[in-house]
């Protein structure tokens, strides 16, 4: 039987040791992109009763627990995240858990890629291409936000104050690297406001 | 020449004597002091000269301090680093900086173009238009190379450009345009109230002119507590300070530009790894312009001699650098301000006579100069200058306010003048996203009205020119604050000077320089007056005054002024010129970021993408993808390489990759009836399992895009787009959705990038896919054309679809893209033994032509309906609404003379017809003819071995059989006979197999 | 470069980050009665906009934010948003009474339809 060969995106990518920053790609997660309404009672509670938790209903919100993470992406959608290993038992159990309510759960875990950027010039270097503020308070740990990164669509979470996970389509994936990797160049640090 | 005739024994509070820099300026090696700038180390040096002047190549000097500057524009660094038009006020000299003047050949000191001058009475304003009219063919064989070669400033760096650069964004609660004694005061007291501010100043150091200004805050020079407070905000989290940053541009909502040059000034910043330039995208709640001001000329003849410079320029030269632009100086002036200039020369050795248009002034500064015994000519002016290449003499006349000629005058020796005309508010900023502005007598000039942004003007810029009224004007952005004591003199009356009388023929004004950088002289002002340019947007236009880098910073006020003059209208009832962004220039490669080379475009992979250029292929864009094109073996050529994959598909079986079809999950008890809305077919009759074509329109009526959609159940399906509508109509999709049905329970979750898609086509097909251990059956029975299974191939999963765009039999084979390359490796393994081979995507475009399939975007344009291409079959007469659906009935859609796609077959089957080929109603000799219509998609065909196109025609359907002529250009004409769309096949068997 | 704020998911940015969606209150006539539609109706559907120096009411969405459509209206003049508010909603009172052409008459329709 053929045995299936798994390959990521950035799987040949190691980040360069001139960088201010590390980077590294996160190929390790399972991903459910999980559609529903949040004023719908039963989906909520169908989806709590499978994750073990309320899905965040707060603009930007994240809420986790062990290894499963929700990501709040509008009003009607969230991001599932789990160990890439569970991903089919999961949407099996969400699919069963909602089967009667109108909602769509569909594995995602391959269409993005995930780049972990840490150090202290993280928010900096996502400034060089992001407009948004990224050093407020508006980007306390556990923030979720989509926005325009480069010239492509990004999805940001901020896990911890030093530590932003940037999710891009995988086929951007080797521009977001090279960016990245131009954009935290040692040397090229912009310290905004002696932080 | 002595060494440095002209450096002053002392003085200079931005140099380190200490440290000697030497750079070279047109191959000559000059040195200097850690701190200068090539303005001050080449003046310090003896050289006056600095550049030659636009359109007339006369010599030119310094005029201002900094980045006023118009006339001393360099070029710096060598090859692919030169960057041109750089001002020599503003460049920091270091060990080893190259420079070169411009606009001069083959030398600054001998210009050949300088021989414009003499026949400057035949350039006058207008002198394009005027001059170059006639005779018709000399334009583009003598004037325009003419012109092309005397015009243009700086040349071009050749080759790439090494360096890097970079944008940065950045927010702010305040940012303070501007870091002299108003924007200072106005950072600390922003901040004060624990707001964010960002304060930017495009100098190196912070203090703007304190360092220029007479009065003491708190018993401390101007200059020491503008760096008391600068220190003191530099220690302050909330404070943000950028050097060497110009805000270039102000827009909509406090979006502000700026220009920060990061490693101009030190190579070692540049080695280390920085950006040679950042350009800043600034967004700040509100923004205080604290540009200050900019000083005036006075509008005298040759004004523009080189050693001329602004009062101001000349006073920084001395304090700044310690050095002094000759040893007998004349001050020029219409104000009190100017005679700071007189001291500050005086203290350093150098003679100095005053020379006040004024008749009475009666300020402090005034009565100080003329108790220290200083020479001072009341009610004078200078009507001449003697000397080309510098100043030798002047000549002093009396002058009574409005007086238009020289009654007497007087000879005076000197070697530089150092002129003030007033000062003007730095409004540019202000007036970019729509400011308002008003005439203020008493400034005579304009300063800021009104604005609909958040931002406010302090200090000069707002007009404000006492030190006390700035401070108090400043701290009113903070809480309240304690009241600095101010000693400052006080200051009497400055008087309008627009045109200084001048002796003889000169007294036309054509010597009188307005704008130095575009060579506009009063008299090209007046002149335009003359010729009806009433509006003074015509007349910038017309005589190019206030255009270009300069944007009017020491030219616009002195033009009113003339125009004024010449109409008899006052300054604001002439109005000003637009003041546009950016306030100085700024580099390409700012403007460009890091966004350059790889980074140029995004480029979208597919998981398959590096097996692509490992064997061989040639890509193509298709959106920001690039895909496969074909694969040319060995010494095989494109051509070859498409043909041998065609038929290999036709034959064997082929292997390629579709990953980046758009798809989209629907799924919702409504799903099928928003599909029947969306398409114009029907969707709600289609089985679980099963797979259906479809068409979309937009609502005109026009094609937008197809593909194939597959029912996974009943309230769920999956939706393929082209790959270039992928994301579009993702987002069309939602649109209708969150718009318009709103009833409608539908959720759609683009997957596009989810999946690896891989078309195996071609008679083998099943055969290759039966030795992947499927975990279903695939037999023709089991798995028809036009249905979908799911499932593994061995340990992959899979999601199959039975839809061809090849005509033979074929399956879509989707797995996680994360599997796709092992996937895609073991199909190649599998199919081996069975001939198949990977093909592109011009292979995939020869095999759909020759079964006639279409390509939305080829055989379609934006103007055409599913009717002009044959496909009415699809547009459902039973649906009662569906996106388009209402259009189609307009009448123009249902008219006579509609274009119809046809197929056509060239009388000669070995000519293939250019793409977009024109086909006529009857060959002329020459055009104009009728044109019936054109070629979509055109190809050699392997299959059939000879050509084969597919066509937009007049009527087409009608006329089968019929042979049109298509012209081509160089006069050949190629016939072909109108046919219908399927070439091969057309029983349809193969793709049943 | 406008900063436009999303009333859904309240996130604020460049308006690179929306998509700007033209006029907004404008009938599409074929939803509600497909049958009995004029090439007039159908044209001014389709082609005829209003643009009006000040007050404009134009649809927007939060294209990389939560990608919901939404209403605006916006003064073309200042470039101020006078108020955002839901893609199926009506501007808030003092707006309505401040609209002008098309959309004076639309507002009416629809508040009429309400009661």
């Amino acid at each position: 039987m053929l045995e299936p060969q798994f390959e990521s995106a950035l799987a040949h990518r190691a980040a360069p040791d001139t960088l201010s920053i590390s980077m590294r790609e996160i190929s390790e997660r399972g991903m459910i992109d999980l559609r529903g309404l949040a004023t719908d009672k039963k989906f909520m509670s169908a989806v709590k009763s499978v994750l073990g938790f309320d899905l965040p209903k707060a603009p930007r919100a994240s809420t986790s627990w062990g290894d499963l993470k929700a990501l709040w992406l509008s009003p009607d959608q969230w991001l599932i995240l789990c160990t890439r290993s569970k991903t089919n038992s999961l949407l099996a159990e969400l699919n069963a858990a909602l089967a009667k309510i109108h909602s769509l759960a569909v594995d995602v875990s391959d269409m993005r890629a995930i780049i972990r950027l840490e150090g202290e010039s993280v928010r900096e270097t996502l400034m060089k291409g992001s407009s948004l503020d990224l050093i407020s308070d508006d980007y306390k740990a556990g923030t979720v936000r989509r926005m325009r990164f480069a010239e492509i669509a990004a999805l940001l979470h901020v896990v911890e104050e030093n530590v932003i996970d940037i999710y891009v389509f995988r086929s951007y994936a080797e521009y977001t690297w090279a960016f990245l990797t131009k954009a935290a160049r040692k040397g090229a640090e912009v310290k905004l406001f002696k932080r | 020449m002595s060494t440095k005739p002209y450096r002053l024994a002392e003085g200079g509070s931005r140099i380190d004597r200490s440290r000697k820099v030497t750079f070279s300026f047109d191959g000559k090696d000059i040195s200097g002091f850690a701190g200068d700038t090539l303005a001050s180390a080449v003046l310090a040096s003896g050289q006056k000269l600095f550049g030659r002047s636009f359109k007339y190549h006369r010599p030119r000097g310094l005029v201002g301090l900094g980045s006023e500057e118009m006339n001393a524009l360099i070029g710096i660094g060598v090859g692919s680093r030169h960057e041109p038009n750089l001002r020599a006020t503003q460049i920091e000299i270091f060990n080893g900086l190259s420079a070169e003047s411009q606009n001069r050949w083959p030398s600054l000191k001998y210009d050949v173009g300088a021989i414009n001058s003499k026949f400057s009475r035949f350039l006058p304003a207008g002198f394009y238009y005027k001059t170059f009219m006639w005779p018709k063919s000399f334009w583009k064989h003598v004037y325009e190379p003419f012109i092309r070669k005397a015009a243009g400033l700086g040349k071009a760096p050749e080759g790439r450009d090494p360096d890097t650069y970079e944008h940065m964004h950045v927010h702010a609660d305040v940012i303070i345009v501007g870091g002299g004694i108003a924007g200072l005061t106005a950072a600390e007291a922003a901040a004060s109230t624990g707001t964010k501010v960002l304060l930017c100043d495009e100098n190196p150091v912070l203090g703007g002119i304190a360092d220029l200004t007479a009065g003491m805050i708190d018993g401390e020079c101007v200059a020491d507590h503008a760096a008391t407070v600068a220190a003191r905000l530099a220690a302050l989290p909330n404070v943000h300070i950028l050097t060497r940053t110009t805000v270039v541009g102000h827009f909509h909502h406090n979006y502000l530009m700026a220009f920060e040059r990061v490693g101009d000034h030190d190579p070692a910043i540049l080695a280390s790894g920085a950006p040679k330039h950042r350009l800043w995208k600034i967004r700040a709640d509100k923004v205080v312009v604290a540009t200050g001001a900019l000083e005036r000329p006075i509008a005298f003849a040759n004004n523009d001699r080189p050693n001329i410079m602004l009062a101001s320029a000349v006073r920084g030269l001395i304090g700044r650098y310690g050095v002094t632009p000759g040893s007998k100086g004349v001050v020029f002036t219409n104000n009190d301000d100017a005679y700071l200039t007189a001291f500050a020369l005086k203290k350093a050795g150098v003679t100095v006579r005053v020379v006040d248009s004024r008749a009475r002034p009666d300020g402090a500064l005034v009565k100080r100069a003329i108790a220290e015994g200083i020479d001072v000519n009341l009610g004078s002016v200078i009507s001449a200058v003697e000397g080309t290449s510098g100043v030798t003499a002047v000549k002093i006349a009396a002058y009574r306010r409005g007086q238009g000629r020289v009654i007497t005058e007087k000879r005076v020796d000197c070697d530089f003048i150092a002129m003030s005309g007033g000062w003007n508010p730095a409004l540019h900023l202000w007036c970019h996203n729509g400011g308002k502005i008003e005439f203020d007598d008493s400034l005579q000039s304009f300063r800021p009205k009104s604005h609909t942004d958040n931002i406010v003007a302090v200090g000069a810029a707002n007009g404000t020119m006492s030190v006390e009224a700035t401070l108090v004007e400043a701290q009113a952005l903070g809480k309240k604050a304690k009241k600095f004591i101010v000693q400052e003199p006080e200051r009497g009356a400055s008087e309008s000077l627009w045109f200084a009388p001048a002796t003889g023929k000169y007294n036309e004004g054509n010597k009188h320089f307005i704008d130095f950088q575009n060579d506009v002289t009063a008299a090209d002002l007046e002149l335009a007056q003359r010729e009806g340019y009433e509006s003074v947007e015509h007349t910038k236009r017309y005589t190019t005054f206030g255009m270009a880098t300069d944007q009017g910073k020491t030219s616009n006020l002195n033009g009113l002024g003339v125009i004024s003059e010449a109409t008899g209208k006052t300054i604001p009832e002439i109005g000003v010129t637009t003041f546009r962004p950016p306030y100085t220039p700024y580099s390409f490669g700012a403007i460009a970021g890091s966004l350059t080379n790889d980074l140029f475009l995004p480029v979208r992979r597919t998981p398959i993408f590096q097996w692509h250029s490992d064997h061989g292929a040639v890509f193509e864009p298709v959106g920001q993808w690039r895909r496969a094109y074909t694969y040319p073996q060995a010494s095989e050529s494109k051509h070859e390489a498409i043909n041998r994959e065609i038929l290999c598909v036709r034959n064997k079986v082929g292997l390629l990759d579709a990953s980046t079809l758009g798809k989209i999950e629907i799924k919702g008890p409504d799903a099928a009836e928003f599909l029947d809305r969306i398409y114009t077919n029907t969707f709600s009759t289609l089985k679980v399992g099963k797979c259906r074509y479809g068409l979309m329109m937009n609502e005109l009526g026009f094609l937008s895009d197809d593909g194939v959609t597959a029912r996974l159940a009943d309230d769920h399906f999956i939706m393929h787009t082209t790959s270039g509508g992928a994301d579009r109509i993702g987002a069309w999709l939602e649109e209708w959705l969150q718009t318009e049905w709103t009833n409608y329970k539908v959720f759609v979750t683009p997957v596009t990038e989810q999946w690896a898609q891989f078309a195996v086509a071609g008679p083998r097909a099943r055969d290759v896919l039966s030795k992947l251990g499927p975990d279903f059956d695939i037999s023709n029975e089991a798995f028809p054309h036009m249905s979908f299974k799911q499932g593994h191939f061995g340990g992959y999963p899979v999601r199959v679809y039975r839809i061809s765009f090849s005509g033979e039999m074929s399956f879509e084979v989707a797995t996680p893209a994360n599997f796709g390359q092992g996937l895609w490796n073991a199909i190649m393994e599998a199919g081996d033994e069975f001939g198949l081979s990977a093909y592109g995507t011009e292979a995939l475009h020869v095999l759909r032509a020759e079964k006639g399939y279409i390509v939305v975007g080829d055989e379609s344009d934006g103007t055409v309906t599913p009717v002009d291409v044959g496909m009415e079959g699809m547009v459902s007469k039973k649906k009662p609404d569906f996106i388009g659906k209402r259009s189609l009935e307009q009448s123009f859609l249902k008219g006579p003379n509609r274009k119809q796609l046809v197929g056509l077959l060239t009388e000669d089957p070995t000519d293939v017809l250019p793409d977009g080929a024109y086909a006529v109603a009857a060959v002329k000799n020459k055009p104009p003819m009728e044109m019936i219509g054109q070629v979509t998609s055109t190809y050699m065909s392997p299959t059939l071995g000879r050509s084969i196109a597919m066509a937009l025609i007049q009527n087409g359907r009608s006329r089968m059989g019929e042979v049109i002529s298509f012209p081509l250009e160089g006069g050949k004409v190629m016939k072909a006979t109108i046919t219908d769309t399927v070439f091969y096949d057309k029983e349809g068997g193969r793709i049943h197999a | 470069m406008l900063v436009v704020t999303c009333p859904v998911c309240n996130a604020s940015g460049d308006e690179t980050d929306f998509h700007y969606g033209g006029q907004a209150h404008v009938r599409r006539p074929a939803t509600t009665d497909p049958v009995n539609i004029t090439d007039e109706d159908q044209r001014d559907y389709l082609f005829i906009r209003h643009n009006p120096k000040g007050l404009h009411f134009e649809r927007w969405r939060c294209d990389r934010g939560c990608g919901k459509w939404f209403h605006a209206a916006r003064d073309t003049v200042t470039m101020e948003f006078k108020a955002t508010y839901g893609i199926t909603e009506l501007p808030p009172a003092e707006l309505i009474k401040e609209a002008k052409g098309p959309w004076a008459d639309y507002f009416k329709k629809r508040l009429k339809e309400k009661a």
